[in-house]
């Protein structure tokens, strides 16, 4: 509509209005897709029954004019988003790219349709941590943990919308006070809002919700994962990991005989937590700085392997604990070679918890000794630190180890990174080599030794 | 026939090679030496049955087997004595593992633990900050020094290994070396007492001795996996010591006695019963002076080891001045004055006519007694001459430390030995250490009379303190070994009579033969044997199974069998320390009793008040007091003393004995100790008839005590037996006395699952006017 109405200034006053010539050229070039695309249809699911805010959205677009649609900017007002993924009707994944924005608040991505059809529907999920918040922030050991999300009622676009709804998943149906805003309805554990119609774009309400939510509020503050890939069919993986649990502080004294006696204490409290290994998973330990956490118990199941980890401690909230644990899987089922090239794909973070939340994974790789010409690829951006060297049994110039971190990760983020190198298979003889000409040599000397006479007079009292 | 059994011998040691080369695989296993001895029986019993049929009667069989058995394992000894070295070597490396199998590498008891860290910061660190570390986490708020406070040789032994292994990029953990150490300065010890043995008696001798003191219980004890102590490393150098102090002896040379100097320096700076070693050697020294044996090598020998040896020890900081001006020292230094006048003397004898030189040596012999007496006298007055510790004096007097220092007596290694537990750590040892005693009587030299030195003095010594047990068990190993080669070597040369002579031989050549071989009758012989034979393969039972049910439990993994024979694992130590480490500030200062001091600074990194090390007896008598006090003076013993957190140990609920209740009478004692706690009064613990009672008949100042407000809060609502009313201890076996309180100036802070660790915070200062 602008670009018409600019065409008609054009058409009658050209000569004339220069100025506002070049203003709504200089419009055009910064936004060539105006306001003919709507929003027809929103539709919002939030669940916020973990610790993590899961949104998905689905989006019917139209482009009033009948023109076929090329792009969309999607807009996230979220603060630690950790994570996004668009796919368009038929669930095939779309491209998109992050816009920079000197605002801090928000992130724009710029998403391309694959076809270009003037309906679209798109379907966006994202997933951000640290947006519910325990409130009040301290509770006794027998208090039930409330927290409060705060969003936003409206999506935030940058076209109109004409029909919306939010669909919001809780924990528990004890909600202590939520928006009112009509029309809304509540059911229990769920509660809808909407729908709305006509909103303008660029237009934010705020959409709180304060609601009981026992679930393990457990962040992991730092992920140091090591893998370790021997040629002789194991692969070693360690994680080191640091967590607090992240909600309600525990106020006051820690009750054992309320906690043991009484079902509804502490209930907030993470007493354990399962962990999924892959099936193939042997040797598993799980300790700390002082030895063997004796209690945690381990099923083998036909997917996977399922620890059932019970920190030395029960976690109420602001406690913290620190662990290692580790596990052998054979080689054969990640690394994959012809020739001297090999392949080596894993996963890059692996399940630690349900709903987890990774502040800082450090994922390091050792390779064998002799790999040259590695080359990464990940399945979303990282921070590569640099290349090093390792030494340890049997080394001699030392193993490459290949590291890199990323932040705020989660679930969603499980994916498998691909490693390339080049190992000669005659290096594979260095280490048993070496171990035989060692001993070889200890009985050399000690042949040489016993043979030769070293006194240097003859001794008296020699026996 | 000759050539035939030759081969046969050949055959029998190839086979033997090779089937202990096969067992060292299976060193791992839980009963390897029941395996071993069983394994050689059968075979030899099986290979000789088949391959001499004209065996017949039963007897010669038996004896033809015992005699293999024997023969082929001297003959083994004799021949390849290494490799039987090799193979003892490793089981005593092996039969110390028991707890790793059965638990993990972790580090025991409590000393050890302060080793741990103390090891941790040096391999850490270097030896420089090591040596200069002032250590804030202890002894808040004194503080301790680390590097001039102990005796560093433990761990710079371990940081030399870390080091050592890292270089050779054997990236293994510092906590592995700390855990396997004690093992293999134990197989590193069963070669040491095989040379000596050799040095003092024979071959025989010292590899009988080597494969006892292998497995010998008594220093078992303090040498499992994960009993990271100094003990583990200084009975190794202790042996190592007398061994190139018996060869300095014998030969003469400075070389071996600086060598001997050496091996004492490492034996005074790994442990502080090195004072034991500097007496024993003078002793020997004297002896030999008084019988007569005095010659230039013991004068080269002793003047070399205590000129060298005093000026190293003293390199030691915590060692210091100590040799030259404590009683304890005062033996060596006098003996080696009397090794220059014993010397001097004999060089004047062989230059006088003999009247000129007995009015000499009566004249000098009088004036020097009384010279030395006025000197010790003045340098004692003056206080020169350190007075008698109290350490030393409990060794003398076993009533002593009791009487005078509480905090000696308080430590359960250092009450009197009972018989039985010599028996428990010594087994046949206790009856083949006289026969050992009299074989070296029947022979005496220089050396025989160092051995039965050791053992006569070790004995008293193990006698009067159960720790010195360890002491008493190398020697009573070498003289038992002595013994029973002895006897054996005597007894095996009849045992072997009709079967391999051929029958037509005459009786009376038969009787002759018997003779020339020692003049025992072959059943004799062979029943002699059998029974020696029955009392190691007991011995070896015995060890192991008394290794296995006794010493090899970490105590800080506490395990009991359920009803249905489970396994049920108490981690609640580390539950504590761990909570501890991460869930209090980072300067948190933590009052527990002296005991688990050692265990929270490594374990949790917290300070702590008091700790193992207990040199200062006023600072744990003020916890003691605090323990002991009711909650308001406890309140401002803790305000003065900065505590933020308070750990107590309480079993009641599992039954776990050696809790804080059971240790509570002590921290009374001790707490009253001292001026500042002279309130504190034990009979005012004890019920009206005279007993210590957690029930409701106990004393109303024991049932308001800060420990028991601790230990009992808020278990007066717990079901802890059935068919018991609430608030049952089980450890007292009564129903406490005292069950609804509310604290006022604590706060629970956090129990173990099984409550075996109570941790409670102290308030702060309650805000005015509320």
């Amino acid at each position: 509509m602008f670009s018409i109405t600019c065409q008609n200034y054009r058409g009658l006053k050209m000569e004339t209005n220069w100025i506002l010539f070049y203003v709504t050229t200089i419009c055009l070039i910064i936004n060539p897709i105006t306001a003919d695309i709507i929003n027809k249809n929103v539709e919002r699911n939030l669940d916020i029954a973990s610790q993590l805010v899961k949104t998905s959205y689905k989006i019917q677009v139209e482009e009033t004019a009948g023109k076929p649609l090329k792009e969309y900017e999607f807009i996230v007002r979220e603060p630690n988003l950790s994570f996004i993924s668009v796919k368009d009707g038929f669930n095939k994944k779309l491209a998109f790219e992050e816009k920079k924005e000197n605002e801090k608040s928000q992130v724009k991505y710029k998403i391309t349709f694959a076809s270009s059809a003037p309906q679209q529907t798109l379907l966006i999920e994202t997933v951000s941590t640290k947006n519910i918040l325990p409130y009040p922030s301290e509770i006794k050991q027998n208090d039930k943990q409330l927290v409060k999300y705060v969003g936003g009622l409206y999506l935030y676009s940058n076209y109109l919308t004409q029909s919306q709804r939010i669909n919001i998943q809780l924990s528990s149906s004890n909600i202590i006070a939520h928006t009112q805003f009509r029309p809304f309805s509540v059911m229990s554990n769920k509660m809808t809002f909407g729908p709305y119609e006509n909103i303008a774009k660029l237009t934010d309400d705020e959409l709180f919700v304060h609601y009981e939510n026992q679930s393990p509020f457990l962040t992991v503050n730092t992920l140091e994962r090591t893998i370790e890939v021997s040629h002789w069919g194991n692969i070693a993986v360690k994680e080191e990991i640091q967590m607090t649990h992240t909600g309600a502080k525990l106020k006051g004294s820690f009750s054992r005989y309320d906690f043991q006696k009484d079902g509804r204490s502490g209930q907030s409290a993470v007493k354990s937590y399962k962990t999924y290994l892959p099936a193939s998973a042997t040797g598993v330990y799980y300790r700390d700085t002082n030895g063997n956490i004796s209690t945690s118990n381990m099923n083998l199941m036909r997917e996977s392997v399922d620890l059932d980890l019970r920190p030395r401690f029960p976690l109420f909230g602001g406690w913290k604990t620190q662990y290692v644990l580790g596990y052998n899987v054979p080689s054969y089922e990640y690394l994959y070679s012809s020739d001297n090239d090999y392949i080596l794909k894993m996963h890059l973070i692996d399940h630690i918890h349900d709903n987890m939340c990774i502040d800082e994974a450090v994922i390091t790789i050792i390779l064998p000794e002799g790999s040259s010409n590695i080359k990464l690829e990940t399945p979303y951006g990282i921070k590569r630190h640099q290349n090093a060297l390792i030494h340890t049994y049997l080394d001699t110039v030392g193993r490459p180890v290949v590291s890199f971190s990323q932040r705020n990760l989660v679930e969603n983020h499980i994916a498998e990174f691909t490693l390339k190198y080049n190992f000669s298979k005659v290096s594979l003889l260095q280490e048993p080599l070496l171990v035989i000409a060692f001993i070889y040599i200890i009985f050399l000397l000690t042949i040489v030794f016993l043979r030769l006479d070293f006194s240097i007079t003859s001794h008296f009292h020699k026996e | 026939m000759g050539n035939q059994r030759s081969m046969n011998k050949e055959r029998l040691l190839i086979e033997y090679t090779k089937m202990s080369q096969g067992i060292n695989a299976y060193k791992l296993k839980r009963n390897y030496v029941m395996i071993r001895d069983s394994a050689i029986a059968t075979k030899y019993f099986l290979y000789y049955y088949y391959t001499s049929p004209t065996v017949k009667s039963t007897s010669n069989r038996v004896s033809r087997v015992l005699k293999y058995i024997w023969i082929a394992s001297a003959k083994t000894f004799s021949g390849l004595p290494t490799l039987s070295k090799l193979y003892i070597y490793n089981i005593s490396f092996a039969t110390r593992l028991f707890s790793v199998l059965r638990f993990e590498s972790v580090i025991h008891e409590f000393d050890p633990y302060f080793n741990y860290r103390t090891t941790r910061f040096l391999a850490e660190q270097g030896f420089y900050k090591f040596h200069n570390w002032f250590d804030d986490r202890a002894w808040y708020p004194l503080g301790r020094i680390i590097g001039g406070t102990i005796y560093p040789g433990l761990m710079v032994t371990s940081a030399a290994l870390y080091r050592l292994m890292w270089m050779l990029n054997i990236t293994i953990d510092i906590r592995n070396v700390c855990v396997f150490l004690a093992p293999f300065f134990s197989s590193l010890t069963t070669l040491v007492t095989y040379a000596l043995t050799k040095e003092i008696h024979s071959i025989g001798a010292g590899l009988v001795a080597s494969a006892l003191i292998s497995i010998v219980p008594g220093y078992i004890s303090r040498s499992v996996a994960g009993s990271y102590d100094n003990e583990g490393i200084a009975i190794f150098c202790m042996l190592f010591t007398y061994y190139l102090w018996i060869k300095a002896v014998k030969t003469g040379t400075i070389f071996w006695s600086a060598m001997s100097a050496l091996a004492y320096f490492y034996m005074v700076s790994s442990w502080g019963g090195y004072v034991f070693l500097i007496n024993l050697i003078p002793l020997h020294v004297i002896t030999l002076m008084i019988t007569g044996r005095f010659s230039h090598r013991i004068y080269i020998a002793y003047s070399t080891l205590y000129c060298v040896g005093t000026i190293l020890s003293m390199q030691i900081s915590f060692v210091g001045f100590q040799p030259i001006q404590s009683s304890e020292h005062m033996l060596a230094l006098g003996v080696f004055g009397l090794c220059q006048i014993h010397a001097f003397v004999d060089y004047l004898r062989s230059r006088m006519p003999k009247d000129h030189f007995d009015l000499l040596f009566k004249t000098l012999v009088s004036s020097v007694i009384s010279m030395v007496l006025i000197v010790g006298t003045v340098l004692t007055l003056t206080g020169k001459v350190s007075p008698w510790t109290g350490r030393f004096y409990s060794l003398l007097d076993p009533s002593y430390a009791k009487n005078h220092i509480p905090i000696i007596a308080s430590v359960s290694e250092h009450q009197p030995t009972s018989w039985s537990s010599f028996y428990f750590d010594l087994q046949i040892l206790v009856f083949l250490f006289p026969a050992g005693l009299y074989f070296c009587f029947s022979r005496l030299t220089d050396a025989n009379i160092f051995i039965i030195l050791y053992g006569v003095t070790s004995i008293y010594f193990a006698g009067v303190m159960v720790r010195l047990m360890l002491v008493l068990a190398p020697v009573m190993c070498v003289l038992s070994g002595i013994a029973i080669s002895h006897l054996l070597a005597k007894y095996i040369k009849s045992v072997d009579t009709g079967g391999a002579k051929p029958a037509t031989e005459s009786k009376r050549q038969h009787k002759k033969m018997e003779q020339q071989s020692g003049g025992v009758k072959s059943e004799v012989a062979i029943g002699f044997v059998t029974i020696i034979t029955l009392m190691l393969i007991v011995y070896t039972f015995h060890c192991t199974w008394v290794t296995s049910e006794a010493y090899s439990s970490p105590s800080i993994v506490l395990s009991a069998r359920s009803h249905d024979g489970g396994r049920i694992i108490f981690d609640d130590f580390r539950e504590a320390y761990y909570w501890l480490q991460m869930n209090t500030p980072e300067n948190a200062r933590i009052m527990s009793w002296w005991d688990y001091g050692y265990q929270i600074t490594a374990m949790a990194n917290r300070t702590i008040l008091v700790d193992n090390n207990t040199w200062n007896n006023t600072h744990i008598s003020r916890v003691g007091q605090a323990m002991a006090s009711s909650e308001e003076k406890a309140y401002e013993i803790m305000r003065e003393l900065d505590v933020d957190y308070v750990l107590v140990i309480f079993g009641g609920l599992t039954g776990y004995s050696s809790d804080d209740i059971n240790k509570f009478l002590w921290m009374v004692r001790i707490g009253g100790s001292t001026d500042r706690g002279a309130h504190i009064k034990e009979k005012d613990y004890y019920a009206a008839n005279g007993e210590f009672r957690v029930d409701k008949e106990g004393s109303p100042t024991l049932l308001n005590c800060l420990m028991y407000k601790m230990c009992y809060y808020r278990f007066g609502q717990m079901y802890t037996e059935g068919g018991k009313a609430q608030g049952y201890d089980r450890v007292r076996a009564a129903e406490i006395g005292n069950k609804d309180f509310e604290l006022d100036v604590l706060e629970e802070a956090y129990t173990t699952e099984h409550w075996l660790v109570r941790i409670y915070k102290v308030k702060d200062l309650p805000n005015r006017g509320v």
